[in-house]
């Protein structure tokens, strides 16, 4: 006879198995458009594919802008990592009210869809002529243009972090909401009838439960606050420019033999976004994603 | 002796309900006892549950845990813990670190208590389970875990809320003689609801909720000879009713009289209870017993129950009794035979029952049409 331990991990091949072949054509699909797009940009970044004159093989891409690069980066960095800081703590904050207020649980809902729908093209307007020195916080508040600080293309990204923040915390409370759902009510009734006060209740059992959630749509906050564009063009200084906004700007401009410049910072770009995935995906399974 | 849990004049009423799901509830547990509530799906068993354990609040009356109000306690300061039907382990957290987590909550260390918790996984016979996920148990290993977990709180009173319900039989039987040793091991006080009588039969009183009163509270033997009232009797199983008359400690029913205890002699409308495993079949037409048509054989466990539709002079009340043989009985549908009732040592009577209740009643062993 079987042992039932062999046995249990035969079904569980066989489902992970199962999954592999369900998953598979949207896998093939992927890795066929994002592969070709990625090999298209690396090879251009290395001098392969030049628009005019003949290929070869080169890191000029990298070297030529080398300053402005590392500035990008720096600048990009800044925005994601705080962006998607301020979206987590402020996502699972509107997840934790959502999930233990019993009434006016709706209306925090709605507004959290709603937000979500308003495209970030509008929220970055909206943002800047809050946020701006002649802006409408700025009337109301009965402060000088002087006195006001540099909300907007000031030397911190203020406004663009707070845009991604304002748009991206109401994606982290739905996902990480949808994440708890029920189960979060019936263990958190577990606790408190083994002595959890409120605040044990969140920290030992609200934020483990979220926590898979949580690491998986901040990573989503983050690959996206990294390449967003048109936030930080509308918000942002001049320079330094964050990597989307410095590799649009050479990939449009009039010198077609930026373009392997312009794919370079893609190249950064897309480097930092894959690293970012490589470094939480494991930590999201260690959090119990898959439990 | 104040008793360890008290619930008095108990109340509630979900929101937007007409009816109220308990009605005036008093209830004692003594020390170390185990109350069993027993009552059918939606009788308001698990909101009592919930309303002594603080998830609910009453719309009125009291919970009492050693006479001391506890009323206005948060639920996680009240001295008492619940097991839920569903073990409801923390999936983030080993075996161990479940049992261990009142603990930590409580302050201690993380070794102190998983030290404490492995005496209780030993207790529940999971003891070398501790570094598992809960995603790695069967169900019955679950409910153990949850058990051990319930247990480790070490509170005044643990409320179970069918927490067997969802296993099989073998499990179930199983966690019914681990409830048995940790009893004898811990001596807890226990009210633990079921719908199960099986289940009920471990406790030492077993208080009886229909409708959101409590229709009776005694111990099982009780229940299964003298139930206080048709809903008690009916919920047990087993009884055929008889609706009729006592007059000078003789019940008069379609089956004629029927002589009873002497305790159980105030004269008007009743029904007279008899256990089907009472009854006896005879030869057809023997004196002193009725005569009827068997109607159908059926399978009950080990025993078989003859039905039998009893002969009567009156058109409009044909009764049927459900007799309960071994094994191997040779009666088939259209036979004739006899019935003999127990004498008054097996009878019962519930007064006050006019026969209509019983031709209300869809699940009376007997009927009358």
């Amino acid at each position: 006879m079987t042992p039932p331990l062999t046995r249990t991990a035969h079904l569980r091949a066989g489902r992970q198995s199962e999954g592999a072949r369900l998953v598979a054509p949207a896998v093939i699909l992927i890795v066929a458009v994002t592969g070709t797009a990625i090999g298209a940009v690396v090879a251009t970044s290395l001098g392969l594919l030049p628009l005019v004159g003949q290929p070869r093989l080169s890191a000029d891409g990298f070297t030529a802008l080398a300053g402005d690069l590392r500035a990008a980066t720096q600048e990009s960095l800044l925005i994601a990592i705080a962006a998607t800081l301020l979206a987590a703590a402020i996502g699972l904050t509107i997840a934790t009210t959502i999930v233990r207020a019993g009434h006016g649980v709706r209306l925090v809902v709605a507004l959290a869809v709603t937000v979500l729908t308003v495209p970030h093209l509008v929220g970055a307007a909206a943002t800047g002529l809050l946020l701006s020195d002649v802006g409408l916080a700025q009337r109301w508040s009965g402060i000088s243009p002087a006195s006001w600080p540099e909300l907007v293309g000031g030397r911190w990204p203020w406004a663009t972090v707070l845009e991604l923040a304002w748009k991206e915390s109401a994606f982290v409370a739905l996902v990480v909401t949808a994440s708890l759902g029920r189960r979060y009510a019936d263990l958190r009734e577990v606790s408190v009838v083994l002595g959890a006060a409120p605040r044990a209740q969140w920290w030992r059992v609200l934020l483990p439960l979220a926590a898979p959630a949580l690491a998986s749509s901040s990573l989503i906050v983050f690959v996206y606050s990294l390449g967003t564009y048109e936030v930080a063009r509308l918000l942002g200084r001049a320079y330094p420019e964050p990597l989307p906004v410095m590799a649009y700007r050479l990939f449009t401009g009039i010198d077609v033999t930026a373009r392997p410049q312009a794919a370079a910072t893609a190249v950064v770009a897309t480097g930092l976004a894959l690293s970012a995935a490589a470094i939480t995906l494991p930590l999201v399974r260690r959090l119990g994603a898959d439990r | 002796m104040t008793a360890a849990l008290t619930l008095s004049g108990i109340s509630h009423r979900h929101p937007g309900a007409a009816q109220p799901t308990l009605a005036g509830i008093d209830l004692e547990v003594q020390d170390g006892q185990m109350l069993a509530v027993l009552g059918p799906s939606g009788s308001g068993k698990t909101t009592l549950l919930r309303v002594a354990a603080g998830l609910e609040q009453p719309e009125a009356g009291d919970v009492l845990l050693d006479g001391t109000s506890v009323l206005d306690v948060a639920p996680e300061r009240r001295d008492l813990t619940v097991m839920f039907q569903k073990p409801h382990l923390f999936p983030h957290l080993s075996v161990l670190d479940n049992v261990a987590f009142a603990d930590r909550l409580r302050g201690q260390s993380r070794s102190q208590s998983r030290a404490t918790a492995q005496r209780y996984l030993d207790l529940v016979h999971l003891g070398d389970l501790g570094p598992r996920r809960p995603r790695a148990l069967s169900g019955g290993q679950e409910q153990r875990v949850a058990l051990a977990r319930a247990l480790a709180a070490t509170r005044r009173v643990m409320l179970l809320d069918e927490p067997f319900s969802a296993l099989d039989n073998h499990l179930r039987t199983s966690m019914h003689q681990l409830l048995v040793e940790v009893r004898a091991a811990l001596d807890p006080t226990v009210v633990l609801v079921t719908h199960d009588l099986d289940e009920a039969a471990l406790a030492d009183r077993v208080a009886v909720l229909v409708e959101g009163r409590i229709e009776h509270c005694d111990t099982i033997q009780t229940l299964y000879t003298a139930p206080k009232t048709l809903a008690v009797a009916r919920l047990v199983g087993g009884f055929n009713e008889l609706p009729g008359v006592v007059r000078s400690g003789v019940h008069h029913s379609i089956l004629g009289a029927a002589a009873l205890p002497t305790s159980l002699a105030a004269d008007g409308p009743a029904v007279l209870l008899a256990r089907k495993e009472g009854l006896a079949l005879t030869e057809p037409h023997t004196t002193g017993t009725a005569t009827g048509l068997v109607v159908e054989v059926r399978q009950s466990g080990p025993h078989q129950d003859v039905i039998v539709e009893m002969a009567s002079s009156r058109p409009v009340a044909a009764t049927r009794l459900t007799v309960e043989v071994r094994l191997g009985t040779t009666l088939r549908p259209g036979d004739r035979t006899g019935v003999v009732l127990p004498g008054p040592e097996g009878l019962w009577v519930v007064s006050g029952a006019s026969p209509q209740v019983a031709e209300r009643s869809s699940t009376s062993m007997l009927t009358t049409r």
